[in-house]
């Protein structure tokens, strides 16, 4: 237990080093960054046209009215940039490892490889429109609704975005890894964004075929729709322990096919 | 004295595949394609006592490379037995990957938008080295590599020779017992890879490293190393030191001629092989054998001024050992 907690704190110092590193360099790019976070601000505004149609027209999915689809797209704003600050970046560089043998210097370092590849690298910038707008919307939704702010709702709906970061990595990080195999797949990371999309309105709008996908086959629409779900206590206590479970065997998963991945690595020449 | 690295048989091979040029190809190549089989090392066998620096010798694409990324756990060998400080370097154990460091001429550990001091101290955490013992082992590397003027010099904006110090820092922070290093003074100025290999000689010297090193350069190998290893086409084809391939492969001397008249080439031909002539001076390459007699018969039928015999330039021995594909 004492030596786990040592590697805990170690991989912790570590990734704020990461954390630093990442800021450091970011700011040495000042436009960029500025700019970054401005073409983030326009994509969400985007998006937000949809919540404008939402209320315009009074839509209701299910029986879920426009302040509960709020939520519903407040919680995937919020994953959104969650995901691009701590993920994308790392993951769109790991087919480029491959193929040029750059992994070779990752290798040999005495911590996890998967930790150094999949979460080095951390976008500051990116994630602060998504949110702050994501955030601002769930608070909206939530007042709007009449949910009553307790601390075990609260635990609850950051339980289920816990859940929601680990599927996010597990899931995204899988065309990725498929590289070890392929070299290249931008053409699965293609099709797993354009399901990433799909997520940003409540489950109930799909049929239930899809649902059922969806919820225990590639659970993507656990990530956004299982956190407000659980405070409009609409989740039934079965789906509240898929919830809580799927992360973590999604996790075991991931881990495994790694290790299978890496020992396929046959580096490049030079 | 104790084996740092011990190689038995060791192989590997990797599947790769051919596409002709053109449209029509790549797409029969959508549906099909051939696999095909290269064996990049086949079965070489060696040992390294610990404190030993060795160099790995041979051309593009002989196997040495690919010797070094088995050795250092980044490739899993295709067949054979290797222990590398007592662990199979393939299990890729965490207590082994702190024992050593791999540089690599070309590819980079460090950030390219911050100063290398940053990738250094983010070593200092990955491989969980002490305050204290982290400052002075900086403070010597700084020293003995004459970098502290470009410590927190953002990498990208280094020269080349200073990048590659600061690489050796960074690889060197956690005192490996082992360092490998593939063509570590590629692409650097005569100066620098002094410097470079003045500084490999010092750390070898007083850390007892044993030092695995890689080089298209002979002036690295010579300078460095007491023993090589040749490699080519995969397969170990001299082991042992560098002065002795002359005596173990070579079987002609270079005689060098300088003549107070001008002399025809062809009369030149009958005594061995002309490699240049100009008239004035000609160079011919004869057998060890007949040197003795060629010379006193030269002397005795042309105007020489001047006679020199010399052994064949290092390199040209080497190409010809790479020539070679069973052991001397």
């Amino acid at each position: 237990m004492k030596t786990r907690l040592g590697t805990l704190k170690t991989y912790g110092i570590i990734y704020l080093q990461f954390i630093k590193n990442c800021f450091i360099a970011q700011m040495e790019y000042r436009t960029n960054f500025i700019l970054g976070i401005a073409v983030e601000i326009a994509y969400l505004l985007s998006k937000l046209l949809y919540v404008v149609v939402v209320y315009k027209s009074d839509l209701h999915i299910g029986d879920i009215p426009p302040d509960g689809i709020l939520m519903f797209v407040g919680t995937y704003t919020m994953m959104t940039g969650l995901y691009s600050g701590l993920f994308f970046t790392n993951f769109v560089r790991i087919s480029d490892y491959v193929r040029t043998g750059e992994l070779d210097l990752l290798m040999v370092k005495p911590i996890s490889l998967q930790f150094m590849v999949s979460l080095r690298y951390i976008d500051l910038g990116m994630p602060i429109p998504n949110l702050a707008a994501g955030i601002t919307m769930v608070s909206i939704g939530w007042s709007a609704l009449g949910i009553t702010v307790t601390a075990y709702h609260l635990f609850l709906f950051a339980l289920y975005l816990l859940s929601a970061l680990v599927i996010t990595y597990c899931l995204m990080i899988i065309p990725a890894i498929l590289s070890f195999w392929f070299v290249n797949t931008g053409g699965l990371a293609g099709i797993f964004y354009a399901i990433w999309d799909a997520n940003n309105m409540p489950m109930p709008i799909y049929p239930r075929l899809i649902q059922r996908i969806g919820v225990y086959v590639l659970p993507f629409l656990v990530i956004t729709n299982f956190a407000p779900l659980s405070v409009m206590e609409r989740l039934d206590g079965g789906l509240m322990l898929w919830g809580a479970l799927v992360p973590i065997l999604l996790l075991v998963c991931v881990r495994l096919i790694w290790r299978k991945a890496i020992k396929n690595y046959s580096s490049a020449s030079g | 004295m104790k084996e740092a690295i011990k190689v038995e048989q060791l192989a590997k091979s990797f599947t790769y595949y051919t596409k002709e040029v053109g449209v029509i190809n790549s797409l029969k190549n959508l549906i099909y394609r051939k696999s095909l089989t290269k064996q990049a090392v086949k079965d070489i066998t060696f040992s390294i006592a610990k404190g030993e620096m060795v160099a790995f010798l041979g051309p593009n694409g002989a196997g040495k490379t690919t010797t070094l990324k088995m050795l250092s756990g980044i490739l899993h060998p295709t067949s054979g037995s290797l222990s590398v400080l007592g662990f199979k370097p393939y299990e890729r154990k965490k207590e082994f990957k702190k024992r050593f460091a791999i540089v690599m001429g070309q590819k980079s550990q460090l950030w390219a938008d911050l100063p290398a001091a940053e990738s250094i101290l983010l070593n200092r955490y990955i491989y969980q080295v002490e305050e204290q013992t982290y400052k002075r082992t900086l403070d010597e590397l700084v020293e003995l590599l004459d970098v502290k003027h470009v410590l927190n010099v953002q990498v990208r904006r280094l020269s080349l020779g200073e990048r590659m110090k600061m690489e050796l820092i960074a690889a060197l922070i956690h005192k490996p017992e082992l360092l490998f290093l593939d063509e570590p003074t590629i692409g650097l100025d005569v100066i620098t890879q002094q410097r470079v290999r003045e500084f490999l000689t010092h750390y070898n010297k007083h850390h007892k490293t044993t030092i695995i090193l890689t080089s298209h350069y002979m002036k690295d190998v010579e300078d460095l190393c007491k023993r090589t290893l040749i490699i080519n086409d995969g397969r170990l084809v001299f082991d042992g030191n560098l002065n002795q391939v002359h005596s173990a492969v070579n079987e002609t001397k270079i005689v060098k001629l300088k003549f107070s008249h001008s002399v025809e080439a062809s009369r030149l031909e009958p005594f061995g092989s002309v490699r240049q002539t100009d008239g004035f001076a000609a160079t011919l390459e004869i057998t060890k054998e007949q040197i003795q007699p060629i010379s006193r018969e030269l002397l005795d039928l042309f105007p020489i001024e001047d006679i020199t015999i010399e052994e064949k330039p290092i390199e040209e021995v080497i190409v010809s050992l790479y020539n070679r594909t069973q052991p001397v």
